[in-house]
């Protein structure tokens, strides 16, 4: 990536959609018997990424748990939905401004 | 890369819910049939949902990080309702047994009315994160631009 600030929002969208990779899961696992609901721990795994690792994922605790041994909650899941959408939705501004600044200093800020 | 498989947890999850609502729907019909090619009345059918290693042709390396945790899901077996069916008392009926007694299905249209408004909100639920994931990847294409 152009430079460590580009860096750091490329790791931040990529763990953003990995996370929403992981709500999707729980969503469409919402019936299903036994399921647990998984996520990861945003802070650690962000951090994790940037020394070069790769994100984990782990079980959700304190979520109450259905007769049928499934725990997930939709309600958690829609608001974690719009979260990633939208912080990714910022990310992605972000790195347009980015490339908006190389693409100025190309041109010797002649352009918009 | 990671977000076009999640689509096809979302598509997992969709198409687990419509076979729901189309054996629901299928309980619903035959809620009043005493004849069935197996002989006997109709019988309740169900589904048993498991999860499911999404399958997506570009397995990312991200994917295989995430060890086996992105799941989508899928309807494993179909249940058949084997519990006694109801006996009602229509002498007239060409099902009719010796005793003027009828078997009929075991099905209540309340309980299956509430399963598949279940299945529908689960369905709308699926279609809810698609669309979230649709938009992250529309913002993503509009980086090139």
């Amino acid at each position: 990536m152009v430079d460590p600030i580009g860096n750091a929002l490329e790791k931040y969208m990529d763990l953003l959609s990995a996370r929403q990779k992981l709500v999707t899961a729980n969503i469409a696992n919402a019936d299903t018997p036994g399921y647990k609901t998984k996520d990861l721990d945003f802070q650690s795994q962000f951090q994790n990424l940037l020394a070069g690792g790769q994100p984990q994922a782990t079980q959700v605790a304190g979520l109450q748990t259905k007769n049928d041994g499934n725990n997930v909650s939709l309600d958690r899941e829609a608001r974690l939905l719009s979260e990633n959408a939208l912080r990714f939705s910022v990310a992605s501004s972000l790195m347009k401004g980015q490339f908006k600044a190389l693409q100025s200093a190309i041109d010797e800020g002649r352009s918009a | 890369m990671s977000l076009f498989s999640t689509l096809s947890v979302s598509a997992s999850g969709m198409a687990a819910q419509r076979t729901r609502a189309e054996l629901l729907v299928e309980n619903l019909a035959n809620a009043e049939t005493t004849r069935t090619a197996d002989g006997g009345p109709y019988r309740r059918k169900d589904v048993v949902f498991e999860t499911q290693a999404a399958s997506s042709p570009f397995a990312s390396m991200l994917d295989s990080a995430l060890n086996g945790a992105p799941a989508g899901v899928h309807v494993s077996e179909v249940t058949v309702d084997e519990s006694d069916p109801e006996q009602r008392y229509m002498p007239g009926h060409p099902d009719a047994n010796a005793n003027g007694y009828v078997a009929f299905p075991h099905i209540n249209p309340a309980e299956e009315m509430v399963n598949l408004m279940d299945a529908s909100r689960s369905y709308q639920a699926n279609v809810a994160s698609m669309s979230a994931v649709k938009d992250m990847i529309l913002k993503s294409i509009d980086l090139l631009r």
